[in-house]
């Protein structure tokens, strides 16, 4: 109680009527490493989505009489053994591994949340029953199910939206068992007890009351699922499983250092996907982690 | 709705000067234990066992009891939070008991709820306007402008100042955020107003003021109300009639004057003699009762009080009395009487 009363106090020199989001906002717009991230972020999406009004270059081209470049001149980061631009494949590859991040980040939480919000709601049978669902879907081997589902599809749907659904189709599992464990911590609260008493419907009560006080934790962990997502793209890229080889994405570029001439004596064709993705996963880390620090009224920072 | 209630209500009302709004027959909820193999019920928590009690319109019902009691079960089970697993719930003559989906969430716009602690009764998340607008939202087709003038006016009735409608819950102190709670419960004009120990939680200087909000609303808004409470002094101060729960149990109703002056049953009396007396110098007898109480789970055989009771005899642990009226109006259940 003593706790409450200090934090009130603390509360009421700042500026009225602040919603616990504005709150966090606020928070957040403070934490230097956070928004230098989110800036740096902002750029990749930025330059990636514009490649096209950057480079002229031709992604798919082979130009055997330009393999393998050294960096300078006309290619500014070279070309790889097909010729190809590395420079104009690291922006078309980023807007690939972006989409690929960001429509899976997207289903994930939306069928994740959907399925831990329900079972945590209602509890008992749908509970046990969904719960169960989650539990045979995250056991499902990943990568063999992937490589799979990608040989079987291959050539009767785009590559690319066989690898998005297939990923997004088995990376929920996660998300619905923390949304489902918040889901049933918060449900404890009398305002629940007060919503259904004036008379809220169960998606009311689901939507408006419960879901806003879970949404610091799915925003924290899209950011997590979003760099996760990343990089298992650019894994299956880098094993030949990801998009097909005519679309270049940051996993299929450093798929090029398995050859070890490649990895001894050709650093510029996979350091720049290598570095861009690391410094891009790291980033949105540091974005999650000031998301969770913002959100939390604990931390003062 | 209301219209068609006041009807129903004025055709029942023949004979009897007050009506009955609430019925309670015979009302059990237990709370299933699970365990074992296969998260089998392997017992249950008679958290609320064969209570029935009638409230009358307009009139304030007290319920006390220590923790555990089953207090805000019955609250709770009342409103329809909880389902009851036996017995009959009648609302202004209406089986409200097994009703379930749209037809309960109709039936809602008459019964609503005051919480006990202000801090979690509050979403916070939505500022006051919306926390008070959202049951007429619910229920009623109400403009843009309308809805703020009802929500400005019910804010002004429990006493807080049009400033609060763009506020968060927690720029609030314990009381104000007491006050917006009454202000979300009473914004659909119920009938009945279950207050489960609604000043527990705030400072003693603070519980007059809340506790007299709901006096003048009573009169204001024609209430009922189902008052919940651990501390005897409250319970006095609001209360027209007493309910003494034990266990799961009512063991004695009697109205406010009559349950102070004498108390019958043998917990009653050591309830009241635990009130702090305000001057130092009055000595008087504290029944000192012994023991835990027992576990709801497990209750024991006969009078639920018999194995803490002073005054138990051999008869108490196997009969289990019912509740006799010993004088008008004062029911208790002890086979003393």
């Amino acid at each position: 109680m003593v706790n409450v009363t200090a934090n009130e106090m603390n509360r009421q020199e700042k500026p009225i009527n602040m919603s616990p989001f504005a709150i966090a906002r606020r928070k957040f717009l403070r934490n230097k490493l956070a928004m230098v991230s989110s800036f740096f972020l902002l750029s990749v999406i930025i330059i990636s989505v514009l490649a096209p009004y950057i480079t002229t270059q031709d992604i798919t081209k082979v130009n055997i009489s330009q393999m393998s470049l050294e960096p300078g001149g006309e290619h500014v980061l070279g070309t790889d053994k097909s010729g190809r631009d590395v420079f104009t494949r690291l922006l078309y590859g980023g807007r690939i591994s972006l989409l690929v991040g960001v429509t899976c980040t997207f289903l994930v939480i939306l069928f994740g949340t959907i399925v831990g919000s329900i079972a945590g709601f209602y509890g008992g049978f749908v509970d046990g029953l969904l719960m169960r669902f989650t539990d045979f879907v995250l056991n499902f081997p990943f990568l063999v199910f992937v490589i799979v589902l990608n040989t079987i599809l291959f050539g009767i749907v785009n590559g690319l939206w066989v690898l998005i659904g297939v990923i997004s189709l088995l990376s929920w599992g996660g998300v619905a068992r923390i949304v489902r464990s918040k889901i049933l911590a918060e449900k404890e609260n009398e305002y629940i007890l007060a919503a259904i008493s004036i008379g809220c419907k169960p998606s009311k009560v689901i939507m408006k009351h419960l879901l806003p006080n879970v949404l610091s934790t799915i925003i924290v962990q899209a950011t997590v699922t979003f760099a996760t997502l990343i990089v298992a793209e650019s894994a299956l890229g880098f094993l030949g499983f990801g998009v097909p080889q005519s679309i270049p994405s940051w996993g299929n570029m450093l798929s090029a250092s398995q050859e070890a001439d490649v990895l001894r004596d050709k650093p510029w064709i996979w350091m720049p996907p290598a570095i861009i993705l690391t410094i891009t996963i790291l980033s949105i880390n540091f974005i999650g982690e000031g998301l969770k620090d913002a959100f939390n009224p604990k931390s003062n920072r | 709705m209301n219209k068609i209630e006041t009807k129903k209500g004025s055709i029942q009302k023949k004979g009897t000067d007050k009506e009955t709004l609430l019925d309670i027959q015979n009302l059990k909820t237990y709370y299933p234990v699970k365990g074992g193999f296969l998260k089998r019920t392997i017992a249950h928590v008679k958290a609320v066992d064969d209570l029935s009690f009638q409230i009358k319109k307009g009139e304030t019902l007290g319920l006390v009891g220590e923790s555990g009691c089953g207090k805000s079960t019955t609250g709770r089970t009342i409103l329809r939070l909880l389902k009851p697993t036996d017995g009959k719930i009648l609302f202004g003559g209406k089986d409200i008991t097994n009703i379930s989906g749209s037809e309960l969430r109709r039936a809602r716009q008459d019964f609503q709820m005051v919480f006990q602690d202000p801090y979690a009764s509050l979403n916070p998340t939505q500022s006051v306007g919306d926390i008070v607008s959202e049951p007429l939202k619910n229920f009623k087709k109400m403009s843009k402008k309308e809805l703020k003038e009802e929500v400005l006016d019910l804010l002004s009735r429990v006493g807080l100042p049009p400033e609060a409608y763009h506020k968060y819950g927690h720029e609030f102190s314990g009381g104000q955020r007491q006050r917006i709670g009454i202000a979300r419960a009473l914004a659909l004009k119920p009938k009945l107003i279950i207050a489960d120990e609604p000043v527990s939680a705030l400072d003693v200087s603070v519980q007059s003021q809340v506790l007299n909000l709901l006096k003048e609303l009573q009169g204001e808004f024609d209430l009922t109300y189902l008052f919940i409470a651990h501390d005897l002094s409250v319970v006095k101060h609001m209360s027209d009639r007493i309910g003494v729960m034990y266990l799961g149990n009512l063991v004695e109703i009697a109205t406010n004057e009559s349950l102070y002056a004498e108390p019958l049953h043998p917990y009653t009396q050591a309830l009241i003699s635990a009130i702090p007396e305000t001057d130092p110098k009055k000595r008087k007898n504290r029944i000192v009762l012994q023991g835990d109480v027992p576990s709801p789970q497990n209750p024991p055989s006969g009078c639920p009080f018999h194995t803490r009771c002073p005054m138990a005899k051999e008869e108490c642990s196997k009969i289990k009395p019912a509740l006799k009226e010993v004088k008008p109006g004062h029911h208790v259940a002890c086979i003393l009487y």
